[in-house]
């Protein structure tokens, strides 16, 4: 009769949790429905938030734009905070999927540097706040690479053929293209285009891989001598290996963020704003972008900042090459050219 | 009289292993990697084996998983096996019936997930962990069908028919004799189960809310981070366990069946 037993305390258990599971749906305490990229707070953070409002934090996460776009229109999730970039906050206020933040409730919104207010995609901040930033540059190991990187052009020297690393997105490659050709990131102008991509064409027998989500290890483990990388991870990829360097091309690059916003209809906008402000305050973004690394846009955060962080140029640009960055606008029908050059550039290649 | 074979044909197999077990073994070597990267081999820890449950995230989403694991197994289970135990009574076996049961293991996942969220959206049934609860369950019966309903075939009816002989209420007969002989059945549906449960993505992607971020879905947001070490870590915990449960769930499959021909699971 063991067996029984067994199989009666398996049923109980699993009665249990199910109960467990709808309990802790409805409990007390208010709850902040978190969706943003994996890993992007410091727990502790979060947790010191928790404890200040007596509140509990569901952290979901997804892994790009589109994840989170989808699922904010499939509907039935209720998220409070989300986390999209530059582009996408400018396609769900146009398709009216976020909530106009009140800013009384967020005072430290002030704290922001000039920099990173108003910016193209929101003009008024009416919808968004900054979370982080970073432009893509060009990150090269010095063991390899001899002489000083400070153009696009660089990367078309014969000396680094099958060594050149590229993001694997359209945009990026066909507007370091543009840039390289000094147009804008965003051109609508096909001749413009048509030249930047035969351009690009040129550089690809040096391109060893398109790659986004591996480029930091082929960086680090010395695959690639040379290759366009985003702020942030160039700043982890020096971390792990203390050849690499990084430079923003006299050209000008590609400047994107990833901000805050309330989705339409979310249950605790309050909270949700209390949270965003409780983020912003000097303090917090200190200790929170210490942790994760990336580029923290609050100004009157700069002094809880430890001197190494402050100190690291790639995370924190200096005027002159913010001066040189472009933010990626919408090039509405003109996408399609888009498109289609870049499958002849993906197909010329594999 | 042992049969000579083909000393290729040995190699061939061994390649066909390799092949299958070299990613499951990469993942296991690089967990003992003291570098945060996956690339590089940096000498041997067991340091990520410690921290993987300091990490909150990671532990949150262990736990999502669990519940969510637990809950749908044990109603597919008992829905399952009822169902196994119904249609064997049934006159007719209705072909569509059985059919349909099959079902949900051809149709593909991404139409599965789809379905469901267009289901529970139609409902205003809010996205969270009763909703991938609901979507386990649906998968998850078929198998459990599957395979109770074989272990029921292969027992006959004699030990029920003495039973109700002898006065044995129909509730009697099930609890002392029907349920201990599918038992094996029963439990290697519920540890297959239980496996698909922890195992799927597509279909809780879908379905998923906020309070409901399972591993898989945490791991894969983690591509653009950079997967961390302590991820391998468990990956090679969960590997050890999935292959523990669906060793014993073939064992108990294979038990009682000895001397007849060893029914293994049809997948």
């Amino acid at each position: 009769m063991k067996k029984m037993k067994w199989f009666a305390s398996t049923v109980l258990a699993g009665a249990m949790i199910a109960t467990l599971v709808v309990t802790a749906g409805c409990s007390q305490k208010e709850t902040l429905n978190l969706y943003s990229w994996a890993d992007n707070f410091d727990p502790d953070v979060i947790k010191d938030f928790e404890k200040k409002y007596d509140v509990t934090v569901n952290y979901a996460v997804f892994a790009n734009n589109e994840d989170l776009l989808a699922k904010l229109k499939a509907g039935g999730s209720k998220y409070d905070v989300i986390q999209p970039s530059d582009y996408m906050v400018a396609t769900m206020i146009q398709q009216d999927l976020l909530e106009p933040l009140n800013k009384d409730n967020i005072p430290n919104w002030n704290n922001i540097s000039s920099h990173f207010k108003n910016l193209p995609y929101d003009k008024d901040n009416k919808y968004s706040i900054v979370y982080t930033s970073g432009v893509t540059g060009i990150a090269y190991n010095k063991k390899y690479v001899k002489g000083e990187i400070t153009s696009w052009s660089d990367l078309w020297k014969p000396e680094f053929k099958d060594k050149v690393l590229l993001l694997d997105d359209m945009r990026e490659v066909i507007g370091m293209g543009l840039k390289k050709n000094g147009f804008s990131n965003s051109s609508t102008n096909e001749n413009e285009i048509k030249k930047s991509v035969d351009d690009i064409k040129q550089l690809l027998p040096s391109v060893l891989a398109f790659d986004t989500d591996n480029i930091k290890q082929k960086l680090i483990a010395e695959e690639g001598w040379i290759g366009t990388v985003w702020s942030g991870d160039a700043a982890y990829i020096a971390a792990q290996n203390p050849d690499i360097a990084y430079v923003i091309p006299k050209e000008g690059s590609t400047i994107f963020s990833d901000n805050y916003a309330i989705p339409k209809g979310a249950k605790n906008k309050d909270l949700a704003e209390k949270f965003i402000n409780f983020m912003l305050d000097p303090e917090v973004s200190a200790k929170n972008y210490e942790s994760i690394g990336y580029s923290d846009p609050n100004e009157k955060a700069k002094p809880f900042h430890s001197p190494e962080y402050q100190a690291n140029k790639m995370i924190n640009l200096s005027n002159d090459e913010f001066a040189r960055t472009e933010w990626l606008m919408d090039v509405g029908k003109t996408l399609q050219v888009y498109d289609r050059y870049w499958t002849e550039i993906k197909s010329g290649r594999e | 009289m042992k049969q000579k074979t083909n000393p290729l044909l040995s190699i061939h197999a061994y390649l066909v292993m390799a092949f299958i077990y070299l990613p499951v073994l990469m993942i296991l070597i690089f967990s003992f990697n003291n570098s945060r990267i996956n690339s590089t081999w940096e000498g041997f820890t067991f340091k990520w084996y410690g921290s993987l449950f300091q990490n909150r995230n990671v532990m949150d989403a262990l736990m999502n998983s669990l519940t969510i694991a637990f809950t749908s197994t044990v109603i597919a289970t008992v829905l399952g096996t009822v169902a196994a135990l119904a249609l064997r009574n049934a006159v007719r076996k209705s072909k569509t019936v059985l059919g349909m049961l099959y079902l949900p293991i051809v149709v593909p996942d991404i139409i599965m997930g789809l379905s469901l969220l267009l289901l529970f959206s139609q409902f205003h049934f809010p996205l969270g962990k009763w909703t991938i609860i609901i979507a386990h369950v649906t998968f998850s019966i078929s198998y459990v069908y599957v395979i109770v309903a074989s272990r029921i075939s292969g027992m006959g009816k004699q030990l029920e028919e003495a039973a109700q002989d002898l006065g044995a209420s129909p509730w009697q007969t099930f609890r002392y004799i029907t349920l201990p002989a599918i038992w094996p059945g029963v439990l290697a549906g519920a540890i297959m189960a239980f496996t698909l449960s922890i195992d799927d993505f597509m279909i809780s992607f879908f379905v998923a809310g906020p309070d409901s971020t399972t591993l898989p879905i945490y791991i894969y947001g983690l591509v653009k981070r950079g997967i961390s070490p302590e991820i391998n870590a468990l990956c090679t915990i969960m590997i050890i366990v999935s292959v523990g449960l669906i060793l014993i769930a073939q064992w108990l499959q294979n038990k009682g069946n000895r001397g007849k021909k060893a029914s293994t699971l049809p997948f």
